[in-house]
């Protein structure tokens, strides 16, 4: 019966439940990935670090200490890396380059490979470098071409293709050189370079986990402070930032689902209302109400089915696509292939959603009496019991999916909970918007604009389920590309001429003079030029630092780049206290200017006493004023001011900023100094900030991908509720057509219709996604709440050409349609 | 067949379903094209005319009432009766409209959808729609058939007393032998031809 009543109607009602398929498809493809990934990090977690511990510091490690360390592990390897210039003789080019100077077998677990495959070793034995393919096209490099690095010229000899695992810090900024510590040692650049980082891989056996390890060391060399990383560690960041990113995408892929299923639920209100007549000659016949329930239900499980295990295939397809696509970009190696326990979870509950939606409509038929086939009674209402009871167990199947992403409860339920806040908003607007299209048109409008936005009000329209669809995606849609140019904006230097884009650091006090001679030269302008000095806290408020036992550990191992000054620059302002100024009571405390944000985080204030290790002569310090300061401008500025008279005798260094109006004289500027100045290394922002603004445009990209996935579940809806339309469209036509409408009329009502449609659904989500961008701006950007016109304004367009193209072409041959059909349809 | 009919008379068409009254109908109003013989409406040949042609002539010369109404739900009773002059990019016959309403009965149901009326008042809105632009001719399709006979009876007085007053040519189509009685002139036909035409008496 099920079968046989689904007839006429099967063709549209299998178009909605492809609505459930992008949703499932979208959660399939993401938990697959998820998976997939974890159980990669999992199995190769030592792989990502490459050894059982890792220790870092800014000083280099005693013989002494590396013998001691030796002594407790099977094996030890030693690294340095720090960024500089590197001359390419053979084209007379020059760039930034991160240099990582290896002796030992490191990466004791997994493998760096190179081309050719022996390089490796090569390197190793001090035979020379092996660079990046990046940088060897950039320069138009070949295998044996000479690289000078520092005072040395050094032969490549291979091209890196599975890097060996990295610190962390400060890299992926720039080309990684790899080069023996032997040869690195040669260059004469680790004297007085300040951003070198020493490491020590250390591989221990078996059967000692990370957490002893640390603590082992910790009791050994009780007065170091080494940074180290376990293994653990290394998974735990990985996995942590991957989670975020998954949980993310897995609300926008609930939110489709959760689309598809009220397109579901509402394509079976329609067939359900459609078949009352049919319903009440059931229950004439003696069918009682269950079974009559029974007969939609098993149409709705099909209908489910088909769209989730549709979706689960989609799923499975983009899953396997992006892993093949990408897969040598991910951090551990992901086997190409369908998770089936995933996706079997994901059908499931793709189905159960689109089921629990779809029960709400069908909660009715029980209600439909047998007298309603002597008189039509209009609307049929369930049970309030009923309908509570769908209710409690959709929002108990939401928390459920959600759970799928976020294994805590309390999350899944607060997830759950904004999905359906979201949702409440986004149909409070179009509600809101319905309204006002209803009560805005006056009679003096041209009839056939009123005529079409009065269609959006016949009855049985759905109108309100089509503003949600196109409306939910593009409010994710515009969401993610206005926050996404909201970040660009971000790292956009200012264009005014006092901000930099050029740091040169690490220039020694008897350079200064000729640094800045080479900047005047070359018509380049010096924006600033301060002394910089390295320290460390000792103790806070006369503790000392291991034994505060609330402050985070990072506050005594951070290494403090100082400046000293008697004034402000522009960038930042006292926001507590006054800036102290030198000459200094040589007797008493040094005055420190803090930085706001950082203060807060050590958790002191005005007029705590610091103590300061300048490189081992310790320093008696007093905060007595604060200063907040504007970072995005990329000026100089410093978490410690000192006043001048303290610091001028400390081992330090000189920065200088400058700015160069394009890379071309970047480049002259980088190849000059490195021409002089070995040790002088230059930062270009702008090739930072195009690696970030590489990054985030990819990771911009999967995450429009996946808002588009929720106007894909938005397109069957699209199309269903038309279909659903088009007969009333139709008969209103014809009707129209007889009272002497010409076909250009009817044709522009329905373009009025559907552009109105298109405009009010696109104004939904355009609307919400302007209050979350402007939320956005303001709590996390600090930037204009105004969004991007150009992309709203995109979208609206967009949204409503799309509604205007697909609705016309749903209505083709309406206006064909013989009027006499309006006297044939009568009967 | 041959069959014309003057200015202000009144026609009625019967017989059995399938016998051809509402091709007939059809045809006469320019709804569907002849593929042979001649139809003028005014004294104009439809024979030519283009479907908007036609469109346009109907706009003009023609009235419709139909079995079940056909009133544009998102439109209120007065922008209903509106809308054969709003076609026409004419504007400002709201007071004629109202005046229409008022004279069937429903001055006070202006702004009623038509989901809010009874069958019996959308059908007076539909009559109050097919005179609004005074048309020549007025077809109307078995237009108490979907009204029981407590609302027909008023619906037909008004039909013809509208009818009288505009001088408009009125056209029949109904099974009811009652409804038909009411017209000068009664068409019978069967299988697609006139089998009988009575006259009831002068005009």
């Amino acid at each position: 019966m099920a079968w046989r009543d689904s007839r006429s109607q099967r063709l549209r009602l299998l178009v909605f439940s492809l609505a459930i398929g992008s949703g499932v498809a979208a959660l399939t493809a993401i938990h697959s990935l998820k998976e997939g990934i974890e159980r990669g990090v999992g199995s190769e977690s030592k792989a990502l670090l490459g050894s059982d511990l890792r220790l870092s510091s800014r000083r280099k490690f005693t013989d002494a200490e590396l013998s001691s360390l030796g002594g407790e592990s099977v094996a030890l390897a030693q690294e340095v890396s720090f960024p500089s210039m590197m001359r390419f003789s053979e084209n007379n080019g020059a760039r930034m380059i991160q240099v990582r100077g290896m002796a030992g077998e490191f990466p004791f677990y997994g493998e760096a490979t190179t081309r050719p495959a022996d390089a490796w070793e090569a390197m190793k034995n001090s035979n020379g470098v092996i660079l990046e393919p990046a940088i060897m096209d950039q320069f138009s490099l070949k295998i044996g071409d000479v690289v000078e690095l520092g005072e040395t010229s050094l032969r490549v000899v291979g091209v890196i293709e599975n890097p060996a695992p990295r610190g962390g810090r400060f890299s992926g900024f720039a080309p990684e050189v790899y080069a023996s510590l032997k040869d690195v040692e040669r260059t004469g650049l680790l004297g007085g370079n300040s951003m070198v980082s020493h490491q020590v891989h250390l591989k221990v056996g078996e059967g000692i986990g990370g957490k002893d390890l640390k603590k082992r060391m910790r009791s050994d060399f009780p007065d170091q402070r080494w940074r180290m990383e376990t293994p653990e560690d290394r998974q735990e960041n990985v996995v942590g930032a991957l989670q975020k990113f998954q949980q993310f995408l897995s609300i926008i892929a609930l939110a489709a689902l959760v689309l598809g299923a009220i397109g579901v639920a509402g394509a079976v209100h329609t067939h359900v209302r459609r078949r009352l007549k049919f319903i009440a000659v059931l229950r004439c016949l003696g069918c009682p109400g269950q079974v009559a329930f029974g007969i939609y239900f098993v149409q709705v499980i099909i209908l489910g089915l088909f769209g989730s295990i549709m979706g689960g295939l989609v799923g499975i397809l983009i899953q396997t696509g992006l892993l093949t696509s990408l897969g040598s970009e991910l951090p551990v190696s992901v086997k190409i292939g369908p998770e089936w326990l995933v996706v079997a979870k994901t059908v499931v509950i793709g189905f159960a959603v689109c089921v629990a939606f779809a029960l709400l409509p069908l909660l009715k038929i029980r209600g439909v009496s047998p007298a309603q086939t002597l008189r039509n009674a209009g609307e049929v209402k369930s049970g309030l019991f009923g309908r509570m009871l769908v209710g409690f167990l959709l929002a108990a199947l939401l928390v459920l999916a959600a759970r799928g992403s976020d294994s805590n409860w309390a999350r899944a339920g607060a997830l759950a909970g904004g999905l359906i806040v979201a949702f409440l908003a986004l149909a409070g607007v179009a509600r809101l918007l319905m309204l006002l299209s209803r009560h805005l048109p006056r009679n003096r409008w041209p009839y056939l604009l009123r005529q079409g936005i009065s269609n959006l009000h016949r009855p049985g329209n759905q109108t309100l389920l089509f503003l949600l669809s196109p409306g939910l995606g593009t409010f994710l849609l515009v969401t993610v590309l206005s926050a996404g140019s909201l970040m660009n904006e971000r790292l956009e230097i200012k264009r005014s001429a006092e901000s930099p884009n050029l740091y040169l650091i690490d220039v020694q006090p008897d350079q200064i003079a000729s640094v800045e001679e080479v900047l005047k030269d070359q018509g380049l302008p010096i924006l600033e030029s301060t002394p910089m000095v390295t320290m460390r806290i000792e103790s806070i408020r006369s503790v000392a630092g291991k034994r505060v036992e609330d402050l985070p550990r990072w506050v005594f191992r951070r290494e403090f780049r100082s400046t000293y000054r008697d004034e402000l620059n522009d960038t930042e302002e006292i926001v507590a206290g006054s800036l102290s100024t030198g000459p200094v009571d040589p007797s008493g405390f040094v005055p420190l200017s803090l930085e706001e944000k950082i203060a807060g985080d050590m958790g002191v204030v005005l007029g705590d006493e610091l103590v300061m290790d300048v490189q081992g002569i310790p320093i008696q310090t007093k905060i007595t004023s604060i200063r907040r300061v504007d970072w995005s401008q990329f000026n100089l500025n410093f978490f410690m001011v000192f006043p001048t008279g303290v610091l001028e005798e400390a081992p330090g260094f000189q920065v200088i900023t400058t700015r160069t109006p394009d890379p071309a004289a970047s480049g002259n500027l980088q190849r000059e100094l490195a021409k002089q100045f070995a040790n002088v290394t230059a930062i270009d922002l702008t090739q930072i900030l195009k690696t970030v603004r590489e990054l985030l445009e990819k990771i911009s990209f999967v995450v429009s991908v996946l808002a588009g996935f929720t106007l894909l579940a938005g397109i069957p809806i699209f199309l269903g509720t038309l279909l659903n339309g088009r007969e009333v469209r139709q008969r209103e036509s014809v009707l129209l057509r007889t009272m002497g409408a010409s076909a250009g009329q009817v044709r522009a009502i329905l373009v009025i219709e559907f552009a109105v449609l298109g405009l009010l659904s696109g104004l939904t989500g355009v609307l919400l996604a302007v209050g979350a961008n402007a939320a956005l701006a303001i709590s996390v950007f600090d930037a204009s709440p105004w969004p991007d016109s150009i992309i709203t304004f995109t979208a609206l367009a967009t949204v409503t050409i799309a509604a205007v193209i697909g609705g016309m072409f749903l209505s083709r041959g309406l206006t064909r349609n013989s009027p006499l059909e309006i006297l044939r349809n009568e009967r | 067949m041959d069959l014309s009919l003057d200015r202000g008379d009144t026609l009625a068409i019967v017989g059995p379903s399938g016998s051809g009254k509402t091709t007939l109908l059809g045809l006469c109003a320019g709804l569907d094209e002849a593929t042979g013989g001649v139809v003028e409406l005014d004294g104009e040949d439809l024979g030519p005319l283009s479907q908007d042609q036609r469109a346009a002539l109907r706009n003009r010369l023609v009235g419709f009432v139909f079995q079940s109404f056909q009133l544009i739900p998102t439109l209120t009773a007065v922008e209903n009766v509106l809308v054969p002059l709003e076609l026409r990019g004419k504007t400002g016959g709201r007071q004629e409209a109202e005046k229409l309403l008022a004279e069937v009965g429903l001055g006070d149901r202006l702004k009623h959808y038509p989901l809010q009326l009874s069958g019996g008042e959308q059908q007076r809105v539909a009559l109050a729609r097919a005179f609004i632009h005074q048309p020549k001719i007025l077809f109307a399709d078995e237009p108490t058939g979907n009204l029981d006979a407590g609302t027909s009876g008023p619906i037909i007085e008004m039909l013809l007393r509208l009818n009288r007053e505009a001088g408009t040519a009125l056209v029949l189509v109904t099974h009811d032998p009652a409804l038909a009685a009411k017209a000068r002139r009664v068409v019978t036909m069967s299988g697609g031809m006139i089998v009988s035409e009575e006259v009831n008496g002068e005009r």
